[in-house]
């Protein structure tokens, strides 16, 4: 039944195996797992080096579930991961809204989370990543986090700081959280909304939250150590120096305490700022790191870490996406973000806030649109459930908005109502006596119709994105006939497969780092550099063996006790993923490290151009990546209308057809040529000489002694007189 | 045992077929007793060379009145020669003089022994063969010829021993005359063989049996090309453009599955192998199993396949007793090969008295249990292993059992058990109230809102009674029906009186339960009282209009003021409603 099932990415590949890991050696044996088959020869600690959440989460329900003796496979459940918990965020994502307006938008912001492309690429059946379940752990927090705040009851917050921990355990975009709790607590006390409540629920949270998020190995003394955490810090000493003069006030006269106030405040809030810089100064506090430096510039990763610029998910997101992601989603949140600011309260304000940092980091960076789609759906709910209020609901109530008063008591009391009425809703008497007045009939239908034409194009657009764009996975390619049979190219699986079968155990398998978790999961062999980027001089080695002639290339190979070379080449299907367009990035990244033996420059043309024909550069003809995409490719002509050797992927015929190896063999092409290996060979297969060898030890049969030499003197005189002083005496044996 | 001396190989005939990577020698003999007694076995030897590849052995009667009819062997031993032998038991016992036309099939595994061990992928594969030129047999022989069939005409060298003679792919050995017993001759064959070389180096064949209707069937394989290894690159593209590069490569092969095979799956440990094709035949399901990259010389490569299979073909049952006959192990392609079989066969849970019939010998080790959905204490799995198995074993194994069908309830009335388990939690955690403190304000607020409850009904539907009333009061107003209209007016007051007395029953326990409700209730019962005093009015303006005591005009008049002022309360009472 099961049979079909992939995982989709790459990345999941390394999940995969980590869970599998997981679920044969046991939870301790993972803590302390030390990979030795990535990062070759460095290895990696895995278990202290990845957040356990979701490897955890599916060890946990396959260890269950084997329990009760039904036996899945621990695959099945990773492929069926995503979808469960993306259920559960749409219930999530309900209580929430429910928490922030009324019911009816709850429902609708769990139907847009459960459909909307942003979020389907996580929650699709194959996608086993951190993120999945990491926006379940994002909006249960934030559910908990408001309801806490509502409720001032350290049980809510206690949850709340449990559901932290679990986002902790899952992925680091924990940061987040911390960082925006904070930012809420800190613009309630602006706004003159400090409560109990508020200072239970933050000093709660805090404390406990710190405390547990420190438990995971990964995270260690982060919070306390480093600059993305220190304003929840700062917030806490304040909120507490708020507290503190706010029991003063109670004791003092109005005019003393004002004074006291400013004074308070403002040396509170020097001081901690005063903390943060100098234990940062002093090295007590780590600085921001790079990746988070690259949030608030979008140059700076492009010029100081490539290896994170060469990556597509972080690049700055365009329009296009944004549209293509969230759809009408994306026109309508403003509006529900005005109907919270208008009608503010204190969970309204942490929405808009929510809100107003999701959109900015979702600009800055494609891949953290996946924290800006919840909070879109749960917005754009509310712009629609209101609209829908006032243009289908009666008259009366429209007149009477539901109660949004924070206290407990109303709250619990309306929410009791709308439970108890939900079945029976009450005809008003007087609607039948009374004209319709206001809004016409004609207007109401209209408008209705119009939303509900919008609602139906946003669910045409998702069911098309979605089968489109997200089902498919990234290791078989198909493509359609013109007669519409569908071809599958499994060309990454075949070569991998043979990876498998055919090397031996322990080879040691160089490519680029894209293919790192892919060659370790279903080829099970080293590898160099991976997914996992911790280490930018070693991928930075890998890329100088790609961009160097093959001599170069060899001795690093050979230094990084390399077998086997895979690249991926696209040139004969038109694939366009593959390492010659990844190419630049690899030179740029070894030039990096590397900046006397590499140079982008040297890879262009006179006239600053990328080009794989005969007018390309001649360091780029000749380096091993070249050479190894097109060995062979010269002679292969795909259709009748090109060149031989024309590559359609970058449409140009190359522009060096006599490819030799010296130092390498092609091992494996797959039947698309999508994937070649290449086998290094080992010293002793160098070719022979051409010529005979010259000898330089042969013994001459007539030694040639200088007479300089014999008398080991740099000049004699002739017929010197040489005084013979007897002879020794021999001793005889007694 | 010491061989009878008296039979003798009068005519032999050896056929030896070495097209695949298989050799097959099939030998007719004619065997005569020549002694005084009669024989009543008689002995097939092996060289001992030849032994260990030896992986089927089968003799038949080749008579004209019992064609094909299987003998049964036992291995013995014979002092003072080596190789392996096998007894033979005659159906009938051989008389003196007279003779008897035998078959003998063998089947050697691994005996063509690839030279040049390695080869270029341009390069043909080239095997060696070597055996015997004679029969090797503890009787004397008096004429005997060989034939070897090859794979192809390119031989590079073979043994001249009787000036063979040779023609396209066969050569002819013999006939050689009166040989005498165990006489050994090396004949050496060194030919071209492209034959695909698999070999299935392992396979785990698991047949789980389910008594709801199903036998699902998975193999796991490992396959080996076991020709001449692959040396130096290989090159895709001259793969691709030349037709014979490679040419002793595997690119697919088929496996036959029983016909009624149903949901077939191909996979390995990385997914699905989407390059294959399955084709429904009339009689059988055939798999183009194409491995996921061409297996070269020394290349291996392992899969699963799998398929469902409806149990009423294969399970026979009387009473508790069942009956499993199935293959021990099935086709996976012509000339197979298997060096080592692993059998495990899952049958349900409480099955006992097992007892296992194979057609040949098998080690059995010993049974395992097998863990499955909703099982409590185990499955059986009989386990059995055996080396170097061609495509003769392919035969059916009869395994019996006893099955009580009671036990067929089990696993329905677990899911009952847990689900009513399950929904009987649930009614217990709603029914009752597990909490530690006792919540008197929810408690009165709970009832406040039933007691707020049936008060709404109650209004709307004493709100209900005027528009009765009013549609009666219309009806009057046309019909002039005076009794009508006082019937509906009594009827009115009526329910009317006893709707109030009930609402006020109500504001009363609202009172009791101090909820501030009570006022509000209290408020809407003294508007009511107005309305209705209203709807009086507008009832006697109706009476007055049609007795005429007033002018249309102000009647029309009068109504739109009392109309006014009932919405106006209307309308108040509704907020105040709405309020509650």
């Amino acid at each position: 039944m099961f049979t079909g099932l992939i995982l989709k990415e790459r990345r999941y590949r390394f999940n995969y195996r980590s869970t599998h890991y997981l679920t044969t050696n046991g939870f301790y044996e993972f803590l302390n797992w030390f990979d030795e088959r990535a990062w070759y020869p460095l290895g990696r600690i895995v278990g202290g080096t990845v957040y356990p959440g979701l490897m955890v989460t599916a060890g946990l329900i396959h260890y269950v579930l084997n329990l009760l003796h039904v036996t899945v496979h621990i695959r099945d459940v990773c492929v069926f991961l995503a979808p469960i918990f993306s259920g559960l965020t749409a219930i999530s994502t309900f209580l929430l809204t429910r928490e922030l307006w009324n019911q009816g938008a709850g429902l609708l912001a769990a139907c847009f989370i459960a459909i909307v492309p942003g979020y389907i690429s996580r929650s699709v059946a194959g996608s086993f990543d951190n993120e999945g379940i990491a926006i379940f752990a994002l909006q249960f927090t934030y559910y908990l986090w408001v309801k806490s705040v509502k409720t001032g009851s350290v049980c809510w917050t206690i949850g709340c700081c449990l559901s932290y921990f679990y986002m902790v355990s899952a992925w680091g975009g924990y940061v987040f959280i911390i960082n925006l709790i904070p930012l809420h607590v800190f613009v309630l006390l602006l706004m003159q909304r400090f409560s109990r409540r508020v200072y239970i629920a933050y000093s709660t949270f805090y404390i406990v939250g710190l405390v547990l998020s420190m438990q995971i190995p990964f995270v260690g003394f982060q919070p306390i150590r480093t600059s993305e955490h220190m304003a929840a810090a700062g917030v806490f000493a304040l909120l507490q120096a708020y507290a503190f003069l706010q029991y003063l006030k109670d004791r003092l006269t109005r005019q003393e305490f004002q004074t006291l106030f400013f004074l308070g405040v403002s040396l509170a809030a020097g001081a901690v700022f005063l903390t943060v810089i100098y234990l940062t100064y002093t090295g007590y506090i780590a600085p921001w790191s790079g990746r988070f430096y690259s949030l608030w510039d979008t140059g700076y990763a492009k010029i100081h870490i490539p290896i994170i610029a060469s990556v597509s998910e972080h690049q700055p997101t365009t329009w296009v996406s944004f549209f293509f992601d969230l759809h009408i989603l994306v026109c309508t949140f403003p509006a529900g973000l005005w109907f919270c600011i208008k009608n503010i309260n204190d969970e309204r304000v942490f929405v808009a806030l929510y809100a107003i940092s999701a959109v900015y980091f979702a600009g800055v960076m494609v891949r953290l649109m996946l924290t800006l789609t919840p909070v879109v759906c749960m917005l754009s709910a509310i712009a629609f459930s209101s609209v829908f209020e006032h243009y289908l609901g009666d008259d009366q109530k429209r007149e009477s908005p539901p109660a949004e008063d924070s206290s407990d008591e109303d709250d619990k009391r309306s929410s009791g109502n709308l439970y108890d009425k939900a079945g029976k809703v009450r005809k008003h008497v007087s609607e039948q006596e009374k004209a319709e007045e206001g809004l016409g009939p004609n207007i109401k239908s209209i408008v209705t119709m119009l939303m509900l034409m919008l609602l139906m194009m946003f669910a045409v657009h998702c069911t098309w994105v979605t089968s489109n764009a997200y089902s498919s996975p990234s290791v078989v390619l198909a493509s359609y006939n013109n007669d519409g049979t569908r071809n599958i190219l499994d060309d990454f699986r075949e070569a991998y497969y043979w990876l498998r079968q055919n090397t031996d155990e322990r080879a040691r398998v160089m490519s680029w780092w894209d293919y790192g978790y892919q060659i370790a999961g279903m080829a099970n062999r080293t590898t160099l550099v991976d997914n996992n980027t911790w280490n930018n001089s070693h991928i930075a080695l890998v890329g100088k063996a790609m961009s160097s002639n093959e001599s170069a290339a060899y001795e690093i190979m050979q230094s990084l006790d390399v077998d086997y070379v895979l690249i991926i080449f696209g040139g004969v299907i038109g694939y366009s993923g593959d390492d010659i367009n990844k190419f630049l990035w690899m030179v740029r990244i070894a030039e990096g490290e590397h900046p006397k033996d590499i140079r982008e420059t040297d890879y262009f043309t006179p006239q600053g151009e990328f080009r794989v024909d005969k007018a390309g550069s001649p360091t780029l003809l000749n380096c091993l990546m070249y050479k190894m995409s097109y060995y062979r490719f010269g002679e292969m002509q795909l259709d009748f209308r090109t060149p031989p050797g024309f590559d359609r992927t970058r449409n140009a015929e190359i522009g060096n057809k006599d490819i030799r190896f010296e130092h390498l063999e092609e091992a494996f092409t797959s039947e698309h040529w999508l994937v070649r290996i290449y086998k290094v060979k080992k010293p002793e297969n160098r070719q022979p000489l051409g010529h005979k060898p010259r000898i330089t030890n042969i013994v001459p049969k007539q030694k040639y002694t200088s007479k300089k030499v014999a008398k080991r003197k740099r000049g004699y005189v002739r017929n010197k007189l040489v005084l013979k002083k007897g002879r020794r005496a021999v001793r005889k044996a007694l | 045992m010491r061989a009878e001396v008296s039979l003798v190989n009068d005519e032999v005939k050896r056929t030896v077929d070495l097209s695949t990577h298989l050799a097959k020698i099939s030998t007719e003999v004619l065997l005569s007793n020549q002694g005084g007694s009669a024989a009543h076995s008689f002995v097939v030897a092996l060289e001992a060379d030849l032994a260990p590849h030896l992986a089927y052995i089968g003799v038949s009667v080749n008579d004209e009145e019992e064609k094909d009819r299987p003998l049964e062997l036992k291995e013995v031993r014979v002092k003072g020669q080596s190789g392996v032998f096998f007894e033979v038991q005659l159906p009938s016992p051989l008389a003196g003089g007279s003779k008897l036309q035998l078959q003998v099939e063998t089947v050697l595994s691994h005996v063509l022994r690839p030279f040049p061990l390695h080869i270029n992928q341009a390069e043909r594969q080239l095997v060696v063969f070597q055996a015997n030129h004679y029969l090797y047999s503890p009787y004397p022989t008096t004429t005997q010829t060989t034939r070897v069939r090859l794979a192809s005409k390119n031989v590079e060298s073979y043994t001249k021993l009787g000036n063979p003679t040779k023609s396209d792919e066969n050569i002819e050995y013999g006939p050689f005359y009166d040989v005498p017993p165990y006489s050994q001759d090396a004949m050496k064959i060194h030919y071209e063989n492209n034959s695909p070389f698999l070999t299935i180096s392992s396979i785990t064949r698991t047949i789980e049996v389910s008594h709801w209707g199903n036998i699902a069937v998975e193999e796991t394989i490992d396959l080996r090309h076991t020709g001449a290894f692959l040396k130096g690159p290989f090159s895709r593209y001259d793969y691709q453009r030349q037709s014979d590069s490679g040419i002793s490569s595997v690119k697919s092969f088929k496996t036959i599955l029983p016909a009624s095979a149903q949901d077939v799956y191909y996979r390995d440990e990385i997914g699905n192998i989407s390059t294959s094709h399955l084709l429904v035949l009339e009689d059988s399901v055939e798999v183009e199993v194409r491995p996921r990259f061409p297996l070269f010389g020394g290349w291996k490569t392992h899969y699963i396949i799998g398929y469902n299979l409806p149990s009423y073909e294969y399970l026979y049952t009387l009473g508790d007793q069942y009956a499993l006959k199935m293959r021990l192990v099935d086709h996976v392609y012509d000339d197979q090969v298997i060096d080592h079989l692993t059998v495990k066969i899952i049958l349900p849970e409480g099955a006992r008295n097992i007892h296992l019939d194979t057609p040949y010998p098998i080690d059995r080790m010993p049974d395992q249990l097998h863990y499955t959905y909703l099982d409590t204490f185990g499955r059986p799995v009989l386990v059995a292993s055996k080396k170097n198995l061609v495509e003769q074993h392919i035969q059916d194994v009869v395994i019996h059992y006893t099955f009580n069908k009671i036990l067929m309830l089990q696993e329905p009335l677990l899911v009952v058990g847990a689900f009513y388990i399950m929904f009987f939690t649930v009614i217990i955690y709603v029914r009752l109230d597990f909490s530690i403190t006792k919540d008197p304000a929810a408690e009165v607020r709970m009832k406040v809102a039933s007691i707020t409850e049936q008060v709404l009904t109650l209004v709307n539907k004493r709100l209900g009674l005027y528009r009765h009333l009013d549609e009666a009061v219309n009806r009057y107003k046309q019909s002039r029906d005076t009794g009508a209209l006082n019937s509906a007016r009594k009827a009115m007051e009526a329910e009317h009186r006893s709707l109030t007395t009930d609402v006020g029953a109500l504001q009363g326990r609202l009172k009791a339960e101090g909820s501030d409700l009570a006022e509000k209730v209290g408020e809407v019962q003294k508007l009511d009282g107005q309305v209705k005093e209203l709807v009086c009015r507008s009832c006697q303006e109706a009476e007055r209009l049609v007795a005429g005591k007033v002018k249309k005009e102000a009647y029309i008049e009068s109504e739109k003021t009392l109309a006014g002022k009932r919405l106006e309360l209307v309308t108040r009472i509704d907020s105040l409603l709405d309020a509650l």
